[in-house]
């Protein structure tokens, strides 16, 4: 289990086979700095832009830092009266918190059921899975839509979370990660009497841990900066998600009060600014993980 | 990486537990309670929605009259209509420039990641990563503001350097390009990541025995890390083109002038949601899946990697 990839961690062999003077490094470093600094120069400009007034923002000539620092924007667009923020906060971290947890379960659940159990159909039904992620979401965006029409889940929050229950890509990345935990395991628990969920929440689950993360923060993010769908299926102002919210602001204070759009923009930003900074770590070995398909 | 190099195809562990289980059909309770539920999300959010999808492409509908089987009459209409061929051209135009560019950079950045030390490595890591984070309406609104012809941040610099201020998103030669800057600044670090990852996990004893035979560093990149890399850079080619063909924000939210940046998600968005003509968004929807089925195909096979899960 510790013989993961953590680039992070340990240098390149291919650092050590070409970088043989330090001042290789140095420069190469400086070329990446400054490629850094122009990768985060628009962020200045959105956390400065919000904490400008509505006159600041489009005086002429232009300064990155505001004239006079003010709150006013963080208040216009916090206000209910005038944009339903706080509302959208809520319904995103209800429909992110659900869905990520529900992935969580049924993932390692299937990752397992795949890898371990035996049922009627185990091959087929797994291939299956597997071809779903071939077809674009553009292809099912309509008949989706009509599908939730039938339900009767549209502009209901619902609508984001039913069809997120199963992710292909998850328990694919799951039964991959349950192949790797030794099948000793497994049966010297079941000799022991243990049941099947048993094992699976005494065991799989804490041994699938690593991929487990990796998956819940694409998933938070994939959940949390959707756009597309939510459009499809809300309309009501108070259901809406805060990717919608944001634009409906735009579209509101857009010409004159950018400020309220920088504020506004600023506030999405962060629970994923959070989440990234919390599991970090895990983050890149995720990714390592998920990316090294092929 | 080593849990799932572990993890192959093929049903050798369920044939272990037959063996040991005794009896040749020992079907687990839990597995066929999960098994039926998957498939009846499957069924209802799946093959029921394709197969709609199939279905409305041969019909006329507007959601309001019943739906009338007009045959192929939509791909043909599709493939007369200069809208269709103008979204299909600008997808087209948009996803090569945006891939091979994207792409490209990502590789430079984690060839030169690659030499730095761990922490640094992490430390530029992070702050490439920060724009893949951001939601993509975030992004798509500050680079409206930084794109505003008057006042914006790209003026204001061009400014400096004597350049008369452009139209940039205004415009309808430039809108698209603008668009394709953003979403490369926008993606460029979570390639990057991937890559580097591929770089990091090359063997240390390869690089030595190269060393050993005097190979120089052109000979140890071309030779060495661009073979060794060439799965993940297929992976990341592939994953690219899928999720540049289906992008759809940007072009909703900061849409140049006319039609200059219309592609087709755009395109079947608005015959599915807007103008109300289901059957046609439908035979639209179904010519992207052919075209990414064809380009996803392509790409497996030109670069001969075993697309094994």
């Amino acid at each position: 289990m510790e013989t993961q990839v953590t680039p992070v961690n340990r240098s390149s062999a291919f650092r050590k086979a070409i970088t043989s003077g330090r001042w290789i490094e140095w420069l190469i470093g400086f070329i990446l700095a400054l490629f850094s600094a122009a990768m985060f120069y628009p962020f200045l400009w959105l956390i400065f832009s919000s904490f400008k007034e509505g006159a600041d923002i489009v005086r002429i000539p232009v300064s990155l830092l505001p004239q006079k620092w003010t709150l006013s924007a963080y208040r216009m667009v916090l206000d209910p009266n005038r944009a339903n923020l706080p509302q959208a906060y809520m319904n995103s971290l209800v429909v992110t918190t659900a869905n990520v947890l529900t992935v969580l379960f049924t993932s390692s659940l299937g990752g397992f059921v795949f890898a371990r159990l035996n049922f009627p159909g185990r091959k087929i039904l797994f291939y299956f899975i597997l071809s779903t992620t071939m077809v674009p979401f553009l292809t099912l965006l309509i008949p989706l839509y009509i599908v939730m029409k039938y339900m009767g889940l549209l502009n209901s929050l619902w609508a984001l979370w039913v069809p997120s229950i199963f992710s292909s890509f998850g328990i694919f990345l799951c039964r991959q990660f349950v192949y790797g935990i030794p099948q000793d395991l497994y049966d010297a628990a079941k000799m022991d009497g243990a049941g099947d969920f048993a094992i699976y929440r005494e065991i799989i689950l804490n041994l699938t841990k690593p991929v487990l993360s990796a998956l819940a923060i694409f998933n938070f993010l994939g959940t949390f900066n959707a756009y597309l769908w939510p459009l499809v299926v809300l309309n009501e102002e108070s259901k809406l998600t805060l990717p919608l919210i944001l634009s409906r602001l735009a579209n509101r204070f857009g010409g004159m009060d950018y400020q309220g759009v920088m504020a506004g923009s600023v506030l999405v930003s962060i629970p994923p600014l959070i989440v990234f900074l919390i599991f970090q770590r895990n983050f890149v070995k995720g990714i390592a993980l998920t990316g090294m398909k092929g | 990486m080593s849990q799932t190099a572990q993890g192959e195809l093929g049903l050798r562990p369920m044939k272990q537990l037959e063996k040991k289980g005794g009896s040749k059909r020992r079907y687990s309770p839990l597995a066929i309670i999960y098994s039926s539920a998957l498939t009846l999300f499957y069924t209802v959010l799946f093959i029921i929605p394709f197969g709609t999808a199939i279905w409305l492409a041969f019909q006329n509908w507007d959601y309001l009259t019943k739906p009338r089987f007009v045959g192929l009459r939509n791909f043909i209409k599709a493939f007369s209509d200069k809208y269709f061929w103008q979204a299909l051209k600008t997808t087209v135009m948009f996803s090569v420039v945006e891939i091979c560019l994207g792409v490209a950079l990502a590789l430079l950045l984690a060839l030169m990641l690659s030499q730095m030390r761990g922490k640094w490595q992490n430390l530029f890591l992070s702050l490439y990563y920060l724009p893949v984070i951001t939601p993509g309406v975030v992004t798509i609104y500050l680079w409206r503001w930084l794109y505003n012809p008057t006042g914006g941040a790209f003026n204001t610099a061009l400014a400096l350097f004597g350049i008369p201020g452009q139209p940039f998103l205004a415009s309808p030669n430039q809108a698209l390009w603008c668009i394709t800057a953003m979403i490369i600044w926008a993606n460029v670090g979570g390639a990057a990541v991937i890559l580097l990852a591929g770089i990091n996990d090359i063997p240390t004893s390869v690089f030595e025995a190269a060393k050993l035979d005097g190979a120089g560093f052109w000979m140890t990149f071309f030779r060495i890390t661009m073979p060794m890399i060439r799965p993940v850079l297929v992976y990341q080619l592939v994953v690219s083109v899928i999720g540049t063909v289906q992008m759809f924000e940007p072009f909703f939210l900061m849409g140049g002038p006319g039609f200059s940046t219309r592609t087709l998600s755009l395109y079947t968005y608005q015959l599915g949601f807007q103008s109300l003509n289901l059957g046609y968004g439908a035979a639209v929807s179904i010519v992207i899946f052919v075209l990414l089925l064809f380009a996803t195909v392509f790409q497996l096979q030109r670069w001969q990697v075993n697309w094994e899960y």
